[in-house]
């Protein structure tokens, strides 16, 4: 890339004799996928941060600019592929907000019961992921354990384990097979047991706490000023969830399910509890240590735990209301239906964060621009100022706790 | 058979003796010979190592563990990191001048001539093979524990308990210099921890906690309007910063 | 001929060589290079086979802890020779260096690392009679060359050539020298509870039951043990002390450029240092090489003729094929114990995350050394006071020849003479040498069975 040799924010430039320049990347065992950072460094601490996108790029946005909405669905699951249930969602929502199309109370249900499941299987990614990037093996295998089990009900479901077209714009390409709804109940009777597990090996090892309390502190304010959404700003004691903040047509999808947005209360300094009363007694949810700070890595990654455990108690709920309801699983649109004109903006909660979808119409079946909002490209912002002055040893730590997809990112 | 009267006509001690010296005498050469200063760093290891298993033929075995922990395993270690950690490229080679080599050789050969005469002056040292052998037929305990050694640095000298007057008379060995060193090593170490210390100034990183919550607090004063000018604040910051190092860097490029 | 060099079994063997095969009746320095070529031999097949052993069982351990299997293919069903295809494997690698290294010392630093873990098992007694070479400061000597293997890592991480590695060399040769410090002071509490450097003597007077093993001789020599664990891992840089290797970090540290057979022999140095630590503490805390049931003791004196047992130590009772029987099932002790420590470490390893330099660096000195510091000064208290201890060792009794002077030159003095130095002064009951009789033997101290009262010089 060019320089203006006067520019300052060019970290090439005037590197002292006692700092190094490392570059940690695109192919590195702790990022998140390709993602290229420059570090300057004198050995130990560093002093900026500076990272490089676009290895992932594929004009996916350009690419819709020639298909139809139905024939895009699949390129939003190779954004965020670890969690393609809530992309295809996010876009079939604002296909759906454009052509003000309505869905049966069953797809309703359905997709609820398929986002949150997603939501379960891509945290169980970044938790698993994270506690690799700290050099801990196991808890990365045993949640993969658990999360082989949600793709292969994925499997059932729609014929694919990563990238699954499954939620398009009109509803799901197909109900769920018989016998589904009883499998996933199994699955999530076997999975709570393993909870404390990943407790015991992460949240309340102490290694891990001196690893991740009290690194990476980001204020409120600092993530608001970057556009950080979902767990990450949670994490900083923002309560902002769009399934309760959101959009209208994205928050009916969540009415009449109990649940609360996962941030510490400011005066008691407690983390709503899920209730499952399914859970024993002697299950407790692990205190916050008091090296913790609100805003660190630790408390980002203790939100998307117990994101997970109000995934679980969701997907309770929308099961049962699932097999309740009436109608059909929303048939999808047809492929070259035509799009009206006009523009349609939707931004959904999705693992990550706060995923949006932009749709504009010239009237023609094919969209005349579509635009992807991404989650990540925000949290990952963020990285450049959290970073300053840290231990070179602290850096996949913050990064791991942003928990990115550089799919998302590049798109 | 011929052979085995040559290969017998070597006493085994004199063998492994040159064997250990040659490495010793080949690798202080090299040293000298070498112009790459990591190398040397490297090849004075094997020759210490070496010189330690000198002290283990002649039956020292602490002195040879001592040799290999302090000299080889301390002081060649922190010899090792100061020259890594310096040898960039300008300054691997060490080229010396002519006139370096004329005053080393006057000062290693005096020592050398010095040692030499030493070496053979001594009379009882001069029948090697009856030296070699009383050596090699120390069965004493003496020469091989450490607890004579380490009774003789607490006061009592074991080998002298013979004489009465080393036990009425309280003889007390090595004890003084030992406590002596002791107390030396000791106001050495602190000598060094202080000067070691990380230096506190006025705009000197404060731990991580600490700049967390200092970093929390500032950004809690702050407004809307204020998030914006800080962010042009920041990046002035950085103008400002990075105009002073670019007037380091073009002082540095005139030196 | 006695000789300062060799060991007394060694000498028996290099004897035995060249007076029947060679024809000669004293060894020349030929026959002592053989016979230190074979010992030497046989020590490298302890490492290597171990290394063997120690990378199937790293990757079977470590598939179950995660809720997988590990190797099952290569060899039949548990993929016992999946160390050797990836042995196979490694040293058909290309054998490259890198352009901008320092290629002499890049090839060499592999070898100093493992000539460092190798050298220090020479002092290693594997059983009473079993060991390369009888140095009787061998816990010095031990602690002396681990601590060189950090010369093979420097090396390995400068001549590299790459920054990332001289990163990792660095942090690692500050972690190994750091962590000398509580190591040698863990490792001080069972000398001087037991009074001697010689391995073989602390090992000896850890016979019989496993109430005599000096991990059960204070409270604070138990915890102690526990200290020296945690230096010992961190001085072999394993998990959770493993930022050398930090795979997520630093790619591979100070071996990033490193390939084929050279990395291999990094590795085996490794198992090979992995497994000294555990057969050292094994010997200082843990027994050594008796059984924690007294099977040793028993087969002794089940075979012991009683003719010779008062005259002597109880091995030379019996035949020596009994001996010979007894040292296999030492052997065979001390490798048990010492594969339990290495696989303690594996466990850890597969289990934790990983520490910060800074973090290492904390624990190393606001953790280990404060404990060890007082542990130190807890067991010195306990032994001087003479505390209940769960121990039959008796530590007073010096026995080596120039205190037999000391009992005949103070012969007839009946009182204790202030002008004398602490350390003369023997005026506890365990012993009795000033009184210019014999130490009284307790028949039933395993201590006297062994031939501890009895030793003579060696």
């Amino acid at each position: 890339m060019s320089t203006k040799v006067d520019d300052p924010r060019i970290i090439e430039f005037d590197v002292r004799t006692d700092e190094m320049l490392i570059n940690m990347g695109p192919q590195h065992p702790s990022t998140h996928g390709v993602l290229r950072l420059i570090l300057r460094t004198d050995g130990e601490i560093v002093s900026e941060v500076e990272p490089h996108l676009g290895y992932l790029h594929r004009c996916a946005e350009k690419i819709g600019e020639n298909l139809t909405p139905r024939q895009w669905v699949p390129y939003t699951d190779r954004m965020d592929y670890l969690a393609g249930m809530n992309m295809n969602l996010g876009w079939a929502l604002v296909v759906e907000k454009l052509l003000e199309h309505d869905l049966p109370e069953k797809a309703r249900h359905l997709r609820v019961v398929i986002s949150e499941m997603g939501r379960i299987a891509s945290h169980l990614v970044g938790m698993g992921a994270y506690g690799l990037d700290l050099g801990t093996f196991s808890p990365f295998l045993y949640a993969f354990r658990e999360r082989e089990k949600i793709l292969d009900l994925f499997e059932k479901a729609c014929g694919a384990r990563l990238t699954y077209s499954y939620l398009t714009p009109g509803g799901a390409t197909g109900d769920l097979p018989p016998g589904w709804v009883d499998e996933c109940r199994d699955f999530l009777a076997q999975f709570k047991p393993c909870i404390p597990e990943f407790h015991e090996l992460l949240t309340n090892n102490q290694i891990f706490i001196s690893r991740t309390a009290g690194i990476g502190v980001m204020s409120a304010a600092t993530a608001i000023s970057y556009g950080c959404t979902g767990p990450v700003l949670r994490g900083s004691g923002v309560p902002y969830d769009l399934r309760f903040n959101g959009e209208e047509r994205y928050t009916e999808m969540y009415e009449g399910y109990q649940f609360d947005v996962i941030v510490q209360d400011p005066e008691t300094g407690k983390y709503p509890d899920p209730h499952l009363e399914e859970f024993d007694d002697d299950l407790d949810y692990p205190e916050i240590p008091k090296e913790a700070i609100l805003g660190d890595c630790w408390h980002r990654f203790y939100v998307r735990m117990l994101e997970v455990v109000q995934a679980i108690r969701l997907v309770e709920q929308a099961l049962d209301k699932y097999e309740s309801a009436s109608g059909d699983w929303g048939q999808p649109i047809k492929l070259t239906q035509k799009l009206p004109k006009g523009e349609a903006y939707l931004e959904t909660e999705a693992p990550r964060g706060q995923m949006g979808f932009y749709l504009v119409s010239t009237g023609d079946s094919i969209p005349w621009r579509v635009r992807a909002r991404s989650s990540c490209f925000c949290n990952l912002s963020v990285t450049s100022e959290l970073c300053r002055g840290t231990l070179l040893a602290d850096v996949p730590a913050i990064v791991g706790s942003l928990d990115v997809v550089m799919g998302e990112i590049d798109r | 058979m011929g052979i085995l009267a040559a290969v017998n006509s070597v006493y085994w001690h004199e063998f492994f003796f040159m064997l250990f010296a040659g490495i010793s005498v080949v690798f202080a050469v090299c040293v000298l010979l070498t112009q790459n200063i990591v190398r040397m760093a490297f090849y004075l290891v094997l020759s210490l190592g070496s010189t330690a298993g000198l002290f283990f033929l002649a039956g020292a075995e602490f002195v040879g563990a001592m040799q290999l922990m302090i000299y080889v395993g301390g002081t060649l270690v922190l010899l090792i990191f100061g020259v890594m950690l310096t040898a960039q490229q300008r300054y691997i080679k060490m080229n010396t001048h002519p006139t370096d080599w004329v005053l080393a050789t006057i000062v290693g050969g005096s020592l050398l001539v010095l040692l030499i005469g030493a070496a053979t002056g001594v009379d009882s040292w001069k029948d090697a093979s009856a030296s070699t052998k009383a050596l090699t037929t120390l069965d004493a305990d003496d020469a091989r524990t450490a607890t004579p050694l380490g009774l003789a640095l607490t006061g009592v000298r074991v080998d002298k308990l013979d004489t009465d007057s080393a036990l009425t008379n309280g003889q007390s060995g090595y004890l003084l210099p030992f406590i002596i060193v002791s107390v030396h090593l000791l106001v050495v170490l602190i000598g060094a921890a202080y000067m070691a210390r990380t230096k506190r100034s006025a705009t000197a990183p404060v731990g991580r906690a600490e700049r967390a919550r200092l970093n929390i607090m500032q950004m809690e004063h702050e407004t809307d309007d204020v998030v914006y000018s800080a962010s042009k604040q920041s990046s002035s910051s950085l103008l400002n910063s990075g105009q002073d190092q670019a007037e380091e860097s073009t002082d540095e490029a005139e030196e | 001929m006695r000789g300062s060099l060799v060991s007394t079994g060694a000498s028996t063997v290099t004897e035995f060589i060249s007076q029947n095969i060679f024809g000669l009746d004293d060894p020349n320095w030929f026959m002592y290079l053989l016979c230190g070529v074979i010992a030497a031999v046989l020590v490298l097949h302890v490492i290597a086979v171990g290394a063997l052993f120690f990378i199937w069982a790293e990757r079977k351990i470590a598939g179950r802890i995660q809720d997988r299997l590990g190797p099952t293919r290569v060899g039949g069903k548990f993929g016992w020779l999946q160390t050797l295809a990836d042995g196979v494997k490694l040293i058909a690698k290309e054998d490259f260096v890198p352009r901008d290294a320092d290629a002499p010392l890049f090839k060499v630093a592999p070898y100093i690392a493992f000539a460092a873990s190798f050298a220090a098992f020479l002092a290693l007694p594997f059983a009473d009679g079993a060991v390369a070479h009888q140095v009787n400061t061998a816990v010095f000597f031990v602690l002396a060359v681990l601590g060189l293997e950090v010369f093979g890592v420097i090396l390995a991480g400068y001549a590299s050539g790459s920054k990332w590695s001289l990163f990792g060399a660095m942090r690692e040769a500050a972690q190994v020298v750091s962590y000398e410090v509580p190591l040698g002071m863990c490792v001080v509490i069972p000398v001087f509870v037991a009074g001697t450097m010689n391995l073989t003597t602390i090992g000896e007077m850890q016979a019989g039951w496993f109430n005599n093993w000096l991990v059960f001789h204070d409270p604070f020599t138990f915890i102690a043990a526990i200290v020296y664990f945690t230096c010992a891992t961190a001085s072999v840089n394993r998990a959770p002390f493993d930022l050398a290797e930090a795979e997520s970090e630093l790619v591979a540290g100070f071996h990033t450029e490193y390939s084929g057979l050279r990395w291999s022999f990094f590795f085996m140095a490794e198992y090979g240092s992995m497994f000294l630590v555990s057969a050292l503490a094994s010997i200082l805390f843990f027994g050594g090489w008796h059984p924690p049931i007294p099977i040793d003791i028993w087969i002794l004196e089940a075979f012991a003729d009683p003719d010779l047992v008062a005259a002597g130590p109880l091995k030379d009772a019996v035949p020596s094929l009994v001996t010979f029987l007894v040292m296999l099932i030492g052997i065979a002790t001390l490798v048990a114990k010492s594969v339990i420590g290495v696989i303690v470490m594996m466990w850890v390893r597969w289990t934790f995350p990983r520490l910060r330099i800074d973090q290492v660096m904390a624990t190393c000195l606001k953790y280990c050394v404060p404990i060890a510091a007082v542990c130190f000064v807890g067991s010195m208290t306990w032994e001087t006071l003479d505390l209940p201890s769960m121990n039959t060792i008796n530590r007073y009794e010096v026995h080596e020849d120039w205190s037999e002077d000391l009992a005949v030159s103070t012969a007839g003095q009946d009182e204790v003479d202030p002008d004398l130095p602490e350390d003369e002064n023997y005026d506890d009951e365990s012993s009795d040498v000033m009184d210019g009789e014999e130490a009284p033997i307790e028949e039933d101290s395993v201590a006297v069975q062994n031939g501890l009262l009895l030793q003579e010089g060696e």
